[in-house]
């Protein structure tokens, strides 16, 4: 009772003079009650049979427990997708996630500074660009037309046909990986090479005493010294192993393998928004949430204990 | 320009000018061959896409148009410059980065001083409530029946309001204000001054370089964004933005906007004499082009702060 009364005392006292920091904090936090908390209760959408216009916020729909999620189940398309979201995310992170780490060992190795210099400013561009953009690109190199480059070289090389590669649902999961790895490498350096640069001088000379040569001290020194960062960043990216890029995949697909290629975030936009089947859109959308959640919270938990930090 | 993250002493052998051993030279040479082979190929694609929107639609299609222009022409951007779809959408563009990165600045920067008092009872709950989005959050519909609700469908708000506050990025400015000396806001505090002027008169002057870096990210992010028009303002064009419409354009091949290039925008002169030799490819070149320039010219002059962030926001409590 005593420490309740301390405590009302201690805001009451604080808010007398430190009330603008509140009001520092208000649009934040009104922001984040709104758009990210909100957010979170209407997913009860779920388990609803969500009409729009019913109640406030069409909340008055009747409730349907589970019934979403057994239609979901049920339907052809969605089971593949769980699948097919896994697969997408596992192929990135175990052929995308070591580019970065990789490229920046070779930039860290370059003797001439003009080199370094000039291919990272290239690197991080595409950073820069849109998803759109690059799969305009995309559809530029691969198309039938003239102006197809891959096929303009394949003929050259011999071939006799043009292939349409945006035709092929097997061509997919490859286009996402190479453009993901064009857009992202360049980027991901960043932190290692910061790693690299933090490495105190003093080791490489006690390694050069010790006779070690440029492979000796990229052995002994550099690479055991970034290894850390290597793995908490490998461990946090198991976080978003069932999150999809809706970005790099919607702009990428098109109408032809769109049924062959869609992930569970693009399924739910094309439901969702785009068909009106709110409570079914939910339905996968929470269930990919869930999953996603318990991914993160363990990969957090995984991260502390293996760095002694969390995210932040 | 670039970064001097990585700059470690050279070898004691190179600098004396002692040879390199045969191995040694035969990686460095494949490292630099590497490493330029692989910026050639991130280069590449925007350098062949800025050749055709330069080159006549017609010639291009003539093929063998790889690393330079045949014919040179502005054409294909005359098109695409004066075709009010897009100059609606370039305004449009404009006015969301600057109005919504400046919004996004004032709220995380706010909330960012007020999270570096430590004692401010409260401060942990508030953290609490601000982490808790990080790990969970609403799906496609329950953010789109929410929008609707609010009534920001189709308007100009949902652009820049929604994503204002950006965790991430206030823990980044949080971060560098922890920089600044204590002693200087005690003395102002001595003297009298409010916390709004030690806000504005002390705190944000010194934090210059994060407000840049901050304003840098949020910018892009704005400029880059093809999801909220996507999803909340697909229905409204006069709030179209440029990366909605290059989606349209190229990737959705909306029909309606293939009028871009039926009506040539200027009659008479030089214009019509090339007209003819426009073709629907070129001119979305020229859209792509129009949509990415702006990011390209600016980017390699602001490169330092934009790495200065990702580093900050690295750096954990």
């Amino acid at each position: 009772m005593e420490m309740e009364l301390r405590r009302k005392g201690r805001f009451g006292r604080a808010m007398k003079t430190e009330w603008p920091l509140y009001l520092f904090l208000l649009p934040a936090l009104l922001v984040t009650i709104i758009f990210a908390y909100l957010p979170i209760f209407t997913n009860v959408i779920a388990f609803m049979d969500y009409k729009f216009t019913k109640g406030w916020m069409g909340l008055a729909s009747p409730w349907v427990g589970f019934k979403n999620f057994v239609d979901l189940f049920h339907d052809k398309e969605f089971p593949p997708l769980i699948w097919r979201t896994f697969y997408y995310s596992v192929l990135r992170l175990v052929l995308g996630h070591p580019a970065p780490f990789i490229l920046a060992l070779l930039i860290n190795e370059a003797r001439s500074r003009l080199v370094k210099r000039t291919v990272q400013t290239i690197y991080y561009l595409p950073h820069f660009v849109s998803w759109t953009v690059i799969a305009s690109l995309t559809y530029w190199f691969l198309t039938t037309d003239i102006e197809g480059l891959v096929n303009n070289i394949r003929q050259m090389l011999g071939a006799q046909n043009r292939i349409i590669f945006m035709k092929y649902p097997e061509n997919f999961p490859w286009i996402l990986v190479i453009t993901g790895m064009i857009k992202e490498t360049g980027w991901g350096t960043i932190i290692y090479l910061a790693a690299i640069s933090g490495v105190d001088a003093q080791l490489y000379e006690a390694a050069k005493i010790d006779g070690a040569g440029r492979w000796g001290q990229f052995v002994h020194v550099t690479f055991p010294s970034i290894l850390p960062t290597t793995v908490i960043l490998l461990i946090f990216a198991f976080g978003s192993l069932f999150a999809s890029n809706f970005d790099q995949i919607f702009n990428l697909q098109n109408d032809i393998i769109r049924y062959d290629t869609n992930t569970i975030s693009v399924y739910s936009y094309w439901k969702g928004v785009w068909a009106g089947r709110y409570s079914l859109a939910t339905a996968a959308g929470l269930f990919q949430g869930v999953i996603n959640a318990i991914l993160l919270l363990s990969v957090n938990w995984l991260g502390k204990k293996a760095s002694g930090h969390g995210f932040f | 320009m670039a970064t001097t993250l990585h700059e470690r002493p050279r070898s004691l052998r190179s600098n004396l000018g002692i040879k390199r051993s045969i191995g040694e030279l035969i990686f460095d040479n494949l490292n630099v061959i590497f490493l330029l082979a692989f910026a050639f190929m991130t280069l590449y694609p925007f350098w062949y896409i800025l050749v055709l929107s330069l080159n006549e639609g017609k010639d291009s299609m003539q093929g063998g148009v790889w690393f330079w222009p045949r014919k040179w022409t502005l054409t294909n951007y005359g098109y695409v410059l004066l075709n009010p779809q897009v100059l609606t959408a370039y305004r449009t563009t404009i006015l969301r980065t600057l109005s919504g990165s400046v919004l996004s600045l004032l709220v995380c920067g706010f909330a960012a001083y007020a999270l570096t008092k430590h004692r401010l009872p409260g401060r942990s709950l508030i953290i609490t409530i601000f982490m808790i989005p990080m790990f969970i959050g609403g799906t496609v519909v329950s953010y789109y029946v929410l929008i609707a609700k609010l009534g920001m469908l189709n308007t100009f708000w949902v652009y820049i309001i929604p994503g204002c506050f950006n965790f991430f990025l206030t823990i980044i400015v949080r971060t560098y204000m922890y920089t600044i000396p204590p002693s200087l806001e005690e003395s102002a505090k001595m003297d009298g001054a409010s916390y709004f002027t030690i806000f504005f008169r002390i705190v944000t002057p010194l934090c210059m370089p994060i407000v840049a870096t901050v304003f840098l990210f949020s910018a892009v992010g704005h400029w880059l964004d093809l999801y909220s028009n996507l999803i909340y303002t697909a229905s409204n064009k006069a709030i179209m933005t440029l990366q909605y419409l290059l989606y349209l354009l190229i990737l959705a091949k909306e029909s309606s906007l293939n009028t871009l290039t039926e009506h040539p925008p200027i009659q008479g002169g030089a214009f019509t004499s090339r007209a003819e030799q426009v073709t629907p490819q070129a001119v979305k070149t020229a859209v792509i082009m129009v949509v990415t320039l702006p990011i390209l010219f600016v980017y390699p002059f602001l490169q330092k702060y934009f790495v200065q962030g990702v580093l900050i926001g690295s750096v954990k409590e």
